[in-house]
Formats: structure tokens, C-alpha cells, sequence
């Protein structure tokens, strides 16, 4: 068995404006590091376009239908001060939603141990007609619902430790009680929600707001002492990942502290709950990191992890 | 992207009042989510540059702050420091 790397060229195409964070070099400089001899056994497999009846179980038509209008010919459309579409940015969201589902759909069928899909726009912050925080599709969402309703799994977690909290995945499944959803992020900070009292309508939301300065003793403290044991209890066939870098200490958007160890440490954490309670099925997709060298790094750190597991 | 901060005055030359209020639009726009993610970074160090200058100019009204000593016949003779600020 082996880690798949799901990813497309469609990813470097959507293109945001001069000056904005979440440009196409993120990605040019994770695929540049998973480059390297060490990630020569990753099982490399291109993104297809995801299929209506995935998006449909997290957006409704008419916001399908607003995303695919708002294409512009040249230049951008904005649809929040963060969110702009290019003209390459629908089939990179559509490939981005895809490489999640494909993901999953390796690892539950016993093709690959784990995956990560290296894509992006991100995905976290889209809610279910919103598009904002830089995403348009809830792609871990939506590789959930598929998991659960195409293929018979029975409950599923998502895990987030992405800088900011994920509010369009907590949108997405905090009423359907067969996801688990979990985020640490920075509080204060975008996009405001994500407080320890939002539990979701069964109870399967867990929030671990983290002050400003949080370092790794802290950020360990929250997903040792709260997060995976909540996670564990919930017993999920399958762990997906919204693997956001962005709580790097070098990252220029937000102040926590952790390095590429605290990524690496919390990603083999991950590893031994889905090995007690998933067969090991981690299926984890890349959301935000915004220093190109930190993020570079600390994604080599993560998916070194994941092929470390799944060998 | 949009800067949502607008025209700023140095944090440095504001009054506490100036501070104060600044602060508590600061803290309402974070927890209302009505900021960029691109700029929700800038918006809290501002916050936090705001409440540094807060505590640094209450710690100084503190310090000047002194009891009015009275004698018998309660007319004010000195002032002394006041204990537990």
C-alpha cells in the first residue's frame, strides 16, 4: 500500500490578483517539495472534475449555478473582498472538490493507505451559498458526504487545523450527525466564528480556540487533551484532513507559533487514532499556509508522515 | 483587496478615549466577522497595538494618581500615594 498524491494542473489556473496570499506560487512550491527523492513512492493521480450529485450534496443548484455565471472572460470577478474568480478558477474549484472525493475514494477502496490531495482554491471557509475566505466548494465536505452516502460508510470525522476555523465545513455538517468536526484556530482572527460553545446540532462540533502566541505546547495541549479523544469516542470509519499551514510561526496572516515539527507531530497523532478506529484511512487536503518556504516545508513534513504510515 | 482599516492615526499620539474606542470597534469587528481574512491580521495587531497603548497610559494615570491628605478640620494638607492600584 502506498500515500496517493491527488492533484491537477487546472489548481495553477485559478489566479487571484497581484499581491494576494493565496496565490498560484502556494502551490507551485508544495508541488516543487513533493518533488523530492524522498516522495518518489507517492502514487501520483490527476484530479477529475467532481460530479453534480457531490456538489449538490453540500451547495445548492442556484449557488452551482452563480459560481459557474461569475466566470469572468479576462481578469477577475470578485464575490467578497478575499474571493476573486479568474477564468481558470470554476474548473480549478471543480478539479479541487474532485481530487477530494478521488481521494477518498483510493483509500476506501483499499488503493492507497492515505491521500493527500494538493489542490487549491481551498475549501474550508465556503459555506453552503456563500463563497468567502478565498474558497468557493466545501471540498473536505464534500469527499465526506460522498464517502458516507456513496459508499456506505457510517460516520466519518474531519479534523482542521488550519490557522483560521472552518467555518463553511462546520456549516456544511454541523446537522448531520455523522460527521464529527473538529478545528483549533487562532481566536481572534478570521473569520470570527468557531467558539468552544458552537457544538453543532448532535453535539458534533468540537471547537479549540487558541490566543494569539499559542505555541506548539499549546496547540499539542488542545489536540492531545481535547481533539482526538473527542474524535476517538466518535469512532469514525475514516479521518479526513483540512490541512491548513498557516498556524506556522513564519506565516505573515496569522500569530500562532508552531513549525513544520508541530505539523509533522499532530499528523502522526491523526495517524494512530484513524489506526485504532479507521483501518488508518487519513485522507487530508490542503487549505492555507501562506509563507511559500513555511508551507512548502511544513506539507513535506505532513505527507512524509502520511507515507510513513501507509508504507 | 479591500483595506478595511482605513485612515489610521498613530497609535502612539492617541488618547485613551481615542484608544479605548477604537479598540472596542477593533474587538466587535473580529468577533462579527466583518473583515477580509487578508486583512483580519492587520486588524488584531492593531487591536493589540491599540490595548498596549490603553495599559500604558492607565499604568501612567495610576502612577500620578494620589490621596488628598485631610487634617482634622478637613482641609486638604499633602497628598500621598494610593495603595493598591
Amino acid at each position: 500500500m502506498t500515500t496517493a498524491l491527488v492533484t491537477h494542473p487546472a489548481s495553477l489556473t485559478h489566479v487571484t490578483p497581484p499581491g494576494h496570499p493565496e496565490q498560484v506560487a502556494r502551490l507551485e512550491y508544495v508541488l516543487a517539495a513533493l518533488e523530492a527523492e524522498r516522495f518518489a513512492d507517492l502514487r501520483r493521480e490527476t484530479a477529475p472534475l467532481v460530479a453534480d450529485d457531490d456538489l449538490l450534496r453540500c451547495h445548492p443548484l442556484d449557488y452551482i449555478q452563480l459560481i459557474r455565471d461569475s466566470v469572468p472572460d479576462s481578469g477577475w470577478r470578485p464575490l467578497d473582498a478575499d474571493t476573486h474568480m479568474s477564468p481558470g478558477s470554476l474548473d480549478a474549484s471543480l478539479r479541487g472538490a474532485g481530487a477530494n472525493v478521488k481521494a477518498a475514494e483510493l483509500v476506501i477502496t483499499g488503493e492507497a493507505a492515505n491521500a493527500f490531495a494538493a489542490v487549491r482554491p481551498p475549501g474550508h471557509h465556503a459555506e453552503r451559498a456563500t463563497a468567502m475566505g478565498f474558497c468557493f466548494f466545501g471540498n473536505v465536505s464534500i469527499a465526506a458526504k460522498n464517502a458516507l452516502d456513496h459508499h456506505g460508510l457510517g460516520r466519518v470525522a474531519i479534523l482542521d487545523f488550519d490557522v483560521h476555523h472552518g467555518n463553511g465545513t462546520q456549516d456544511l455538517v454541523e446537522e448531520d450527525a455523522r460527521i464529527f468536526f473538529a478545528s483549533s484556530h487562532q481566536m481572534p482572527l478570521y473569520p470570527g466564528t468557531g467558539a468552544a460553545h458552537e457544538t453543532g446540532a448532535h453535539d458534533n462540533v468540537l471547537n479549540v480556540p487558541l490566543a494569539p502566541g499559542t505555541g506548539s505546547s499549546g496547540f499539542r495541549r488542545a489536540w492531545q487533551d481535547q481533539i482526538l479523544p473527542a474524535c476517538a469516542d466518535f469512532r469514525p470509519d475514516m479521518v479526513f484532513v483540512s490541512a491548513g499551514f498557516d498556524a506556522h510561526r513564519a506565516d505573515p496572516l496569522a500569530n500562532l507559533e508552531l513549525t513544520e515539527d508541530d505539523f509533522a507531530w499532530v499528523t502522526r497523532a491523526i495517524c494512530d487514532l484513524a489506526d485504532d478506529t479507521a483501518d488508518g484511512r487519513v485522507v487530508s487536503t490542503l487549505e492555507g499556509g501562506y509563507d511559500l518556504s513555511a508551507l512548502a516545508a511544513s506539507t513535506a513534513a505532513h505527507v512524509a508522515v502520511l507515507m510513513e504510515r501507509g508504507a | 483587496m479591500t483595506d478595511t482599516t482605513g485612515e489610521q492615526s498613530p497609535v502612539s499620539e492617541m488618547s485613551f478615549e481615542d484608544a479605548m474606542r477604537e479598540l472596542e470597534r477593533v474587538v466587535s469587528q473580529l468577533e462579527a466577522g466583518d473583515v477580509a481574512l487578508a486583512e483580519s491580521i492587520r486588524l488584531y495587531e492593531r487591536g493589540a497595538e491599540l490595548k498596549a497603548q490603553c495599559d500604558k497610559l492607565l499604568r501612567a494615570a495610576e502612577e500620578k494618581v494620589a490621596q488628598i491628605v485631610a487634617n482634622e478640620a478637613g482641609e486638604a494638607t499633602g497628598t500621598k500615594p494610593v495603595e493598591g492600584l
